[in-house]
């Protein structure tokens, strides 16, 4: 037997292993530092300090302009009712659909996951045909069936925006949800059943309470979801008038001035307050507390029945479900081939020219290309650091572990149009660095901003993978390369791929940030379908807008069957 | 040749110490059980001797090869041991083959030869026609014979097992108790084996290290623990057992509050322990034995009756013939014979009604 030479050298490699990590970590850390913390904490010293020295006339002036007052108004409005209405939607959908035996759960769930995955601003295109007060289909269609004098609804209004937020964003709150009522261990309420609740008592008196931080969480990321929203009330809001905040930003910012960059940047410290605020509530209030109640291990929840109201509330799901989800969806998709859109559907009302323009045009497909190079870049080098992240968080003692977690959270809690912001202001040569105009300064906010969806997915699959599996292809005499490569990756691949397409998809058709940062030469998909809608033709925007759904339903299925429908946002 | 030495190991996690001046040799070819409750520090020692954790202090040989040492650490992979896993950590992603196979795959042996020997074991554990299953189509006892199969296909000659049997159903743990001795004994290794089961360690070992709260209560074959337990938490732990507090006076010890007494003519004096397990005590008609009291239940367990009795202020277990069972009335004045009994001396430390089994 040899002694003690072959150890020590293996030692080596032992301590080299952490050497790579604190490199790795490191590295992601500087990242994160230049890219992220410094251009936000920039932004907030420009708003104070706009004139070189410390002053408020900045937000004196911001602030007491009417339209900006009304802008604050709005967003404050819209995105509080939109959180109200969405937790109402969301909370009983998640308890029909995760609890009892609904007809047709799993195809339901899918569908109001699959939302979640579709940009928020085509259903604003959609509830735009669909409600717009002179020629909307359904507020012509209902104006003929109940015989009103005016059409019922207006689209471009207060409440209207509210609408279309609330159907964009309810899904959100229905994942957060549904997820934490998986989770909770089922013998909780068996306890509640056993003592003589009736199912709807428990519901109240068990289910609920224990639900309340979930509950909380999910409605604080309507609410800021809805309160950084640029698609919707851009769409909706600016033909009638209503300004939200992030609207404003943008319009300040095409301003193009000093001056205008000052009053965007002292908006936008508004936002990240907002956003910074809902971030520290629900991860250290309301997260601490969901840990007590849920517990961790998989557990099959108990199903109510819902005997004779099975049917009658299958059939309310259905129209739900048809009127937010399909409908609009539909709309989108027959507005594409349509060639005169005051009129009706007919045969020779029917074209497949908008579908040949989104092919063939120059323009288009070099925008198609650039969003799908950055998007591909950014989700891979953002699936990189999930996996480096992943292996730091489960399997590692790791000093300092926390930090890049925590900034990644903070990354992806900051609304979009501040993030941008934030990266024109430090990135345009001002501090040496200067990316500003390429594609490079829309993948780094890509990944700032979408990169935590794929650190969950990764690391949550990790944390599944019990440490004796790893520890059995070490003592086979695996090297730790050689356990990650037989062991880790391969369980956790599927997990890779959809944490993958979770930053690649968004970033892909992604719209506020885009119209920000482009310039002529790295227009993205968003922004180009974007300014179809709005300045050139409805049906291409359309047309544009279903490919991007199609691919959405791809993707989804993919992912589906990937992870053997286990697979959950 | 392939003993396990183990000098002076200490192990903390912070200043939580977990396992306390471990000192021990296991032998070549010998089936040693570390045997204690959960969160004792058997399962540290285990995994300290697979590489899995470093001792704080102290050192490990396997063979003659120091393979933790202030100066020398051998990672896991480098150790040539053979390890079955509490949660059999059974790869999902490979099939019944792959797994068993991988220790060879990593050590470079020719396909053919990985075939051969990935075969011979399979038949070994009784797998030979689940080769090309998925672990997910298997039963929990079939993972287990998986895990176990991975853990010899690589001939190692240290084998260590972290309560292999702890999720297996009771009828499944008997006979693969009886498996696990068979292969250790053909194979001819040292095996190390965790649990908390005392029937299963007493069953396979052929020493047993009793560890309660970091600290060795005693070393010693099945029936030497069994028998002369060291302590009363050894007692108590393995084994079924009565305590009564007592004095001794001449020839007998008086029993605290029972006003009985047992003769006695041991070495110690003074205020002890008295230890019955409940299977040396006989039942005898009325009048006779060294103890008398009041029968206040009795449960048919089939093999025996398992009869709480009352002397006097305490209650004891006895268990008894099952023939018992019939001719017993409970509230019945009975007589107790103590075929066997262990005395320990009361220092007040060792307190046996903390001691719960």
């Amino acid at each position: 037997m040899q002694p003690s030479i072959a150890p020590s050298k293996k030692r080596f490699s032992f301590d080299f292993q952490f050497d790579v990590m604190w490199l790795i970590m490191g590295a992601i850390i500087l990242f994160l530092l230049v890219f992220q913390v410094f251009p936000l904490l920039y932004l907030v010293f420009r708003a104070f300090f706009s004139t070189g020295s410390f002053s408020l006339e900045a937000f004196k002036r911001v602030y007491t302009y009417p339209l900006n007052w009304s802008a604050l108004r709005n967003t404050l409005v819209t995105a509080t009712l939109s959180m109200f209405f969405g937790v109402l939607i969301a909370f009983p959908l998640a308890w029909l659909v995760g609890r009892t035996n609904l007809y047709g759960k799993k195809f339901f769930r899918t569908l109001f996951v699959m939302t979640y995955m579709v940009p928020p601003y085509v259903g604003a295109m959609a509830w735009l045909r669909l409600l717009n007060p002179r020629v909307g289909n359904l507020n012509v269609f209902l104006q003929n069936l109940f015989r009103l004098e005016s059409p019922p609804f207006n689209i471009y209004s207060v409440g209207g925006l509210v609408w279309v937020l609330t159907t964009f964003y309810y899904p959100y709150a229905f994942i957060t949800i549904s997820r934490a009522m998986e989770k909770m261990d089922p013998s909780l309420e068996e306890a509640s059943r056993i003592s003589g609740a009736s199912p709807l008592r428990t519901l109240w008196t068990v289910t609920l309470p224990m639900m309340a931080p979930s509950i909380v969480a999910a409605a604080l990321l309507v609410f800021v979801s809805a309160a950084s929203c640029y698609g919707i009330p851009s769409i909706v809001g600016a033909p009638g008038q209503i300004h939200t905040v992030t609207t404003r930003i943008i319009d300040f910012v095409y301003i193009g001035s000093q001056e205008g960059l000052t009053d965007a940047t002292t908006l936008a410290v508004f936002l990240m307050l907002i956003a910074n605020v809902v971030l520290y509530v629900s991860t250290f209030v309301v997260g601490r507390k969901q840990y007590i109640t849920v517990s961790g291990k998989s557990t099959r929840p108990n199903i109510v029945d819902l005997g004779k109201w099975r049917i009658p509330i299958t059939v309310l799901v259905s129209i739900f479900a048809i009127v937010i989800v399909v409908l609009p969806f539909l709309t989108v998709a027959l507005t594409s081939i349509t060639v005169n859109m005051g009129r009706p559907l007919t045969m020779s009302n029917i074209t497949f020219k908008y579908w040949e323009r989104i092919f063939t045009r120059k323009a288009i497909i070099q925008s198609a290309k650039n969003s799908l190079v950055s998007a591909s870049i950014a989700a891979t080098a953002g699936i990189v650091v999930s996996l480096v992240m992943a292996y730091l968080l489960v399997r590692t003692n790791v000093k300092g572990k926390r930090i890049p977690d925590f900034l990644i959270t903070v990354g992806s809690g900051t609304p979009s149009v501040v993030i941008a912001l934030a990266l024109i202001m430090t990135m345009s040569g001002r501090f040496h660095i200067n990316i500003y105009n390429t594609l490079t300064i829309m993948i780094i906010a890509y990944m700032i901003k979408y990169q935590l969806m794929g650190m969950r997915t990764v690391v949550s699959a990790m944390s599944q993978i019990h440490p004796s599996l790893e520890e059995a292809s070490q003592i086979s005499g695996a090297g730790w390369l050689r356990v990650v490569k037989d062991v880790t990756i391969p369980l956790i691949a599927p997990s890779v791929v959809a944490g993958w397409f979770l930053i690649f998809m968004p970033s892909f058709y992604e719209l506020t940030m885009s119209t920000l940062l482009y310039s002529t030469d790295t227009k993205t998909l968003g922004y180009e379908l974007f300014t179809y809608q709005t300045y050139h033709s409805q049906q291409t925007a359309s047309a544009l807008a279903t490919a991007i759904l199609i691919l959405v339903i791809v993707v989804n299925w993919l992912l589906n069957r990937l992870t053997d429908g286990e697979f959950s946002i | 040749m392939s003993t396990i030495t183990i000098k002076n190991v200490t192990k903390a996690f912070g200043d939580v110490v977990v396992l306390k001046e471990f000192d021990e040799v296991f032998g070549d070819k010998e089936f040693v059980t570390l045997l204690g409750p959960s969160g004792c520090g058997k399962t540290t020692m285990l995994r300290m001797i697979a590489g899995f954790e470093k001792p704080t202090t102290g050192e490990i040989h396997i063979g003659d090869r120091v393979v933790s040492s202030d100066k020398t650490f051998v990672p896991p992979e480098k150790r040539g041991i053979g390890m079955v896993f509490q949660s059999y950590a059974v790869w999902p992603h490979m099939t019944v083959y792959d797994n068993v196979a991988y220790p060879l795959k990593i050590a470079k042996i020719p396909k053919a030869e990985i075939k051969n020997k990935v075969e011979s074991i399979l038949g070994v554990v009784h797998l030979s026609q689940y080769a090309s299953r998925y672990p997910s189509q298997l039963s929990g006892g079939q993972q287990q014979r998986v895990a176990l199969g991975r853990a010899l296909v690589a001939e190692p000659k240290v084998l260590l097992l972290d309560e292999p049997l702890s999720n297996l159903d009771a009828k499944l743990r008997e006979s693969m108790r009886f498996e696990i001795k068979e292969i250790q004994k053909n194979f001819g290794i040292t095996v190390v084996y965790v649990t908390h089961d005392q029937t299963e360690a007493m069953a396979m070992s052929d020493r047993i290290i009793v560890i309660n709260r970091g600290v060795i209560q005693q070393v010693g074959t099945p029936t030497e623990i069994y028998q002369k337990p060291a302590n009363q938490f050894v007692a108590d732990f393995v084994g079924k057992v009565n305590f009564l507090k007592g004095e001794v006076k001449e020839g007998h010890i008086e029993l605290v509050g029972l006003d009985q007494s047992i003769p006695y003519d041991g070495v110690y004096k003074g205020k002890v322990v008295v230890a019955i397990r409940p299977e040396n005590i006989t039942l005898i008609p009325n009048g006779q034995g060294s103890l008398k009291g009041k029968l206040l239940t009795q449960f048919y367990l089939g093999d025996v009756n398992d009869c709480r009795i009352d002397i006097g202020g305490e209650v004891i277990r006895v268990i008894a013939e099952s023939e018992s069972y019939g001719a017993l009335q409970e509230n019945q004045e009975i007589s107790l014979y103590l075929k066997d009994f262990l005395v320990y001396e009361d220092d007040g430390k060792d307190d046996h009604t903390s001691i719960i089994t």
